[in-house]
């Protein structure tokens, strides 16, 4: 019944030819992934369009260009597309096409299942952009939905129903990645042989599978008390908002390092490349990497220090987060150790690489701050914690994916991009990055609340340089656009097969570009073509 | 040779829908369970 579909239609030969038949119909990881990344790419912009919109408005204090209800339409929908539109599916999509060729396995356990879950993605997010267009407007009660705020407005059932279909497309690529991982390795792949970044996915896949259930759950209990007269979280009717706040953050904190748990994963991969040594401590960072998901499920109340929790209650969250850092600090040291005495070159991965390690450290240390249940009372909806989580989404999740793009780029088109703009796209980025988030630290410590389209003329001047370094990040992104359509249609310089030559693996073992099918007889495995999970260290 | 491979396959991918519907089943459970302990039955 359920016959290798990718043999049903696509032979042995190649790509499908056709459009329709190439992407719309396929069941190849390699063109899923593709158009997993294309789609993230597409939602970047658009999410970043809005933080634009978001940064003009700040630009100065006073109302300057749009309405105050606006404005929290675009910070609403900017969160949504950038979690659920951009960094997730990109994650995805790198994990379609690298975790296959990395394990060994010919395609997905569930090729057909890997269709479906992309193809819902363009009709949530359809669906979800479409509110702005409504009488009413979009969400506009963040994206956390909050009620009795989220409640207010007409879009909440839109809404609702694409976080479904975004949750419904999430889970099942997740059951795909657990279901192949744990199935389709090629004989001689054990489980502490594979390369980090697989071993990053199947512990956020397992994640993905306890929560993005409980958020929709949450969801719907929302719907139901909007439309069919449920008092779940209306006080009025016996219920309990801060309820919805507990589920929400049960679903939410795991959430964060569904976001960045993947991004350890592919620093770990290319930060032995380019020190040209193997990873240091692989076991320590494998386990590292499994007790930071553990601990996700055990500090979800740090987001709500400020509602009036028990003292015990917030004591333990306190510690339970800043337990956090010890995991978190063995890979940071894990990642220096391996850059230690390493033969080093600099190239666009590895100079992504090395900013996320220390941009992504800053980001934990605020987070450390936030951890602090008396501090958190002060910084508790300010600039300081807007901050915090851009360093670690921007700078940590975003900065490895766009890592993880140089770095494959080759075997997935063929074509080296070109390195000069890589570094022109980097040093602008991170430069404007820094200009754009670490004025915001200043801002909330000085008092700036989150999600407001005016402020004091007090915060005047920081706001004005994070606009200008938003504006500056922004443009940046061009260049990476433009770098990426000239590595694929334009490159005259053709990828070796080993792109690197400090790579290990055996995604490595197959030509540039990967061909359409690759291990349809399973590989026979070298420990030393390996990247990892060597018997001497 | 092929047909040892084949089967090898095969096998692997009747495992892999095992594990699919058991990971598939769990985030169903969760879903219901996260509803239904709120209710006040």
């Amino acid at each position: 019944m359920a016959h290798d579909a990718t043999h049903d239609h696509h032979d042995h030969h190649g790509a499908p030819q056709g459009f329709f038949q190439r992407w719309v119909m396929s069941t190849n990881h390699k063109d899923i992934g593709t158009l997993y990344l294309v789609f993230a790419l597409l939602m970047f912009f658009i999410g970043g369009a809005f933080a634009m919109v978001i940064r003009a408005e700040l630009f100065k204090p006073g109302m300057q260009l749009v309405q105050p209800y606006f404005f929290n339409e675009m910070t609403t929908m900017h969160a949504l597309v950038m979690i659920f539109g951009a960094i997730m599916p990109s994650f995805v999509g790198l994990a379609n096409w690298m975790i296959p060729l990395m394990v060994g396995a010919p395609d997905m356990a569930l090729p057909r299942m890997n269709n479906l879950s992309f193809w819902i993605m363009p009709f949530a997010f359809t669906l979800l952009l479409s509110t702005l267009f409504m009488p009413g407007g979009g969400p506009a009660g963040g994206w956390t939905m909050y009620p009795p705020l989220s409640l207010q407005g007409e879009s909440i059932a839109y809404v609702v129903f694409a976080v479904h279909l975004m949750g419904i497309s999430s889970i099942m690529g997740a059951i795909n990645i657990i279901a192949t991982i744990l199935n389709m390795r090629a004989p001689g792949m054990d489980l502490l042989k594979m390369p980090v970044f697989v071993w990053s996915w199947l512990i956020t896949a397992f994640l993905l599978i306890a929560v993005m259930p409980v958020l929709a759950g949450a969801v719907t209990m929302l719907l139901t008390d909007k439309y069919f007269h449920t008092n779940f979280f209306n006080a009025a009717g016996g219920g309990d908002p801060v309820l919805y706040q507990h589920i929400f953050w049960f679903f939410g904190h795991p959430e964060v390092y569904i976001m960045i748990l993947p991004a350890f994963g592919i620093i770990s991969e290319i930060i032995p490349t380019f020190a040209r040594k193997p990873i240091f401590g692989y076991k320590a960072m494998v386990f590292a990497i499994a007790s930071i998901a553990f601990l996700s499920f055990i500090v979800w109340a740090h987001h709500m220090f400020a509602v009036g929790l028990p003292m015990g209650a917030e004591i333990f969250f306190m510690y339970a987060t800043m337990l956090i850092a010890v995991p978190t600090g063995v890979k940071v040291f894990n990642w220096v150790s391996t850059m230690w005495g390493g033969s080093m070159t600099f190239e666009t991965p590895m100079l992504f690489s090395i900013a996320f390690v220390i941009l992504f450290t800053i980001g934990g240390f605020s987070g450390l701050m936030l951890a602090l249940a008396p501090a958190d009372f002060q910084y508790h909806d300010t600039y300081f914690v807007v901050a915090h989580f851009h360093y670690v989404l921007v700078t940590g999740a975003a900065f490895s994916i766009m890592a993880a793009a140089y770095y494959w780029l080759p075997k997935w088109s063929g074509n080296m991009y070109s390195e000069t703009w890589g570094k022109i796209h980097f040093w602008s980025s991170v430069i404007s990055v820094n200009v754009l988030f670490f004025p915001q630290h200043f801002l909330g410590l000085a008092g700036m609340p989150r999600r407001i389209p005016d402020y004091n003329v007090a915060f005047a001047n920081f706001n004005m340089i994070s606009s200008i370094g938003g504006f500056w990040f922004g443009a940046s992104q061009l260049i990476f656009l433009g770098v990426i359509v000239h590595c694929v249609y334009f490159s005259k310089k053709k990828a070796a097969d080993r792109s690197w030559e400090g790579a290990k693996g055996l995604e490595w073992t197959v030509p540039s570009p990967a061909p359409h099918h690759t291990f349809d007889v399973p590989p026979v495995i070298h420990d030393d073509e390996l990247a990892h999970g060597h018997t001497d260290h | 040779m092929n047909a040892m491979v084949d089967n090898a396959m095969d096998e692997r991918r009747k495992r892999a829908r095992r594990t699919a519907w058991i990971a598939g089943g769990v985030a169903l459970g969760i879903f219901v369970l996260s509803i239904v302990q709120m209710l006040k039955l």
